[in-house]
């Protein structure tokens, strides 16, 4: 089988990969993905990419994933907040699914805060990212997905593509956090939700608008949990001094605990330590726009490992500061 | 008959209650259901077009139509008509006379989910609500033991009392797989708060479940459960 085309490419070069009939999932400013044609392709915009040459921001070139098929062809479609909870029943029994989700849009918060409880989470695999808008375009233009079989754009709805694996392949999703629990006291929240001020310090009721102000925290730092070994961040979005609120990028939730990361002395170069060994080649990855910004990435090389710089990462759940991947094994 | 009237009287739904939606396609196999109440003039044919107010919808399983699941969006009837159901319940109330018959008759909670194709979760939520108010299923002897996969496998058996060491945090492992430290973190959460046996061995069974269907990713996890 050919390799799969995968990398930072003209709009021309897209338009005949999907005019070829490829499976893609494709990045790109809003502008970039209006000009692709018809196809079996999935998209979200985003101007900022992880290409092989380095970090970039490009409005008029696209991040095409080619996706393999292995046999049975695989189905796209778009998703509203209604039937969002069923995209891990609905998916192949073998599998995974990608996933685009519209940034600031009533799928991105039902989603973040309701994943973990959809009907067989985490056992069918199931990545994804959050499409977003160059900087200069915040308020001005809305985060997008892509249906490529139509060309309908939406901020409204949620777009995936379903790939069926034969017996013998099955697809594995991993992350690359570079954030670690700090040594800072433990805080727990008592709801799910995108804004917290009340939180327990150490157990004790507290602000956590208070502690990260009086203690001077640097809120490029996100909270991080412990999941059973896997670092989860929740980022930082701002902190309302006069309400006492703290808003995050992702929710916290209830009965997880969460400390302020260590702070990191040089992203790229830790990067470059963290990065496991990956058999054969990434199906899929995206890393997030904060590492983006926070390690300022724009012109330098992330190992390998390339794809969109997003506003928000899936792997099974909605995720901040992390890099995601997903592999073919078997 | 038409059809839309045999869809009302296979619900049971009644004047001023009028089903406004049917959508097909938000789950495989899947009927969703929208009934409102009109609202303003009265009358079944010439009142306003009923709707149901933003922030008031319910969602409830209710008894699947032929193969397929049926899920009703409304608002919480004080008449309780069997469509419709409690507030934040999973169920409507002919479903949870439905799962409640059931499990008074002793009927395993995973086989009721199996029978009725409902999910771990609505169950567990629907008897973690009895339990809290005014039923409970402890005295009920467990059923027979469902059929063990005969196949080779590295997998201990879902009756093995290490799926439940591994939530309650008695049996810790290193784990590797992305997937299963998501799960094994939201299963433990929610052991924290069991209490009632059954549905303690359900979570367990869940786990196993994912273990069984992941076996060939998960050599690292299984070689030290061997060693356990």
């Amino acid at each position: 089988m050919m390799k799969a085309t995968t990398g930072l490419m003209s709009v021309g070069r897209a338009a005949e990969l999907i005019s070829a009939g490829k499976y893609l999932n494709i990045a790109g400013d809003e502008e970039a993905l209006k000009q692709l044609p018809k196809g079996n392709w999935i998209g979200g915009t985003i101007p900022y990419f992880m290409a092989d040459d380095g970090g970039v921001i490009s409005r008029d070139r696209v991040f095409v994933n080619e996706i393999e098929v292995f046999g049975a062809a695989p189905s796209i479609r778009l998703l509203d907040v209604d039937s969002l909870p069923q995209i891990c029943r609905n998916a192949p029994e073998n599998g995974y699914t990608i996933l685009v989700v519209p940034a600031f849009g009533p799928c991105h918060s039902s989603f973040a805060e309701n994943a973990p409880n959809y009907e067989e989470m985490y056992m069918k695999p199931l990545i994804g990212w959050v499409a977003g808008v160059h900087l200069d375009d915040l308020g001005q233009r809305t985060p997008k997905v892509a249906l490529g079989t139509t060309g309908e754009l939406s901020d409204q709805h949620a777009v995936v593509i379903d790939v069926p694996l034969p017996a013998e392949k099955f697809a594995r999703i991993d992350i690359v956090n570079l954030f670690k629990p700090g040594r800072g006291a433990a805080i727990t929240f008592e709801n799910t939700g995108f804004a917290a001020g009340d939180c327990r310090l150490g157990g004790q009721p507290a602000n956590l608008a208070d502690y990260l102000l009086a203690g001077k925290i640097d809120t490029r730092l996100p909270l991080v949990a412990d999941y059973c070994g896997a670092a989860i961040n929740v980022s930082i979005k701002a902190i309302d001094a006069a309400a006492k609120r703290v808003e995050f990028y992702a929710p916290v939730f209830p009965g997880v605990e969460y400390r302020i990361a260590e702070p990191l002395a040089d992203y790229v170069s830790a990067f470059q330590s963290a990065l496991p060994r990956i058999e054969g080649s990434i199906t899929f990855s995206c890393n997030c726009i904060l590492n983006f910004l926070y390690s300022e990435l724009a012109g330098k090389r992330t190992g390998h490992i390339t794809g969109p710089i997003t506003f928000g990462e899936i792997a099974y759940q909605l995720l901040n500061q992390t890099l995601v991947y997903l592999t073919i094994e078997g | 008959m038409k059809a839309d009237e045999l869809l009302y009287q296979l619900l049971g739904v009644e004047a001023p209650w009028q089903i406004v939606q049917i959508r097909g396609d938000l789950g495989k196999d899947q009927i969703d259901v929208w009934i409102a109440q009109q609202t303003g003039r009265s009358g079944w044919f010439f009142g306003s077009k009923p709707n149901i107010p933003p922030g008031q919808e319910q969602v409830w399983r209710h008894i699947n139509l032929g193969s397929s699941r049926c899920v009703i969006h409304s608002v919480v009837s004080t008449s309780a008509p069997p469509w419709n159901g409690q507030a934040g319940q999973p169920f409507t109330h002919a479903m949870a006379q439905l799962v409640g018959a059931m499990m008074r008759d002793g009927i395993k909670l995973q086989s009721i989910c199996a029978i009725l194709d409902i999910t771990v979760a609505d169950l567990w939520k629907f008897k973690h609500s009895l339990d809290s108010g005014k039923a409970g299923l402890a005295d009920h002897a467990p059923a027979a033991a469902t059929e063990s996969d005969e196949r080779k496998s590295r997998v201990a058996d879902q009756d093995d009392p290490i799926w439940l060491k591994l939530l309650d945090g008695a049996v810790n492992i290193d784990i590797r797989l992305l997937s299963l430290k998501f799960l094994m973190t939201k299963l433990r959460e929610q052991i924290r708060h069991i209490t009632d046996d059954e549905v303690r061995t359900l979570k367990a069974y869940e786990l196993h479940r994912f273990v069984v269907r992941h076996e060939q990713m998960l050599d690292h996890e299984l070689s030290q459960l061997a060693k356990l």
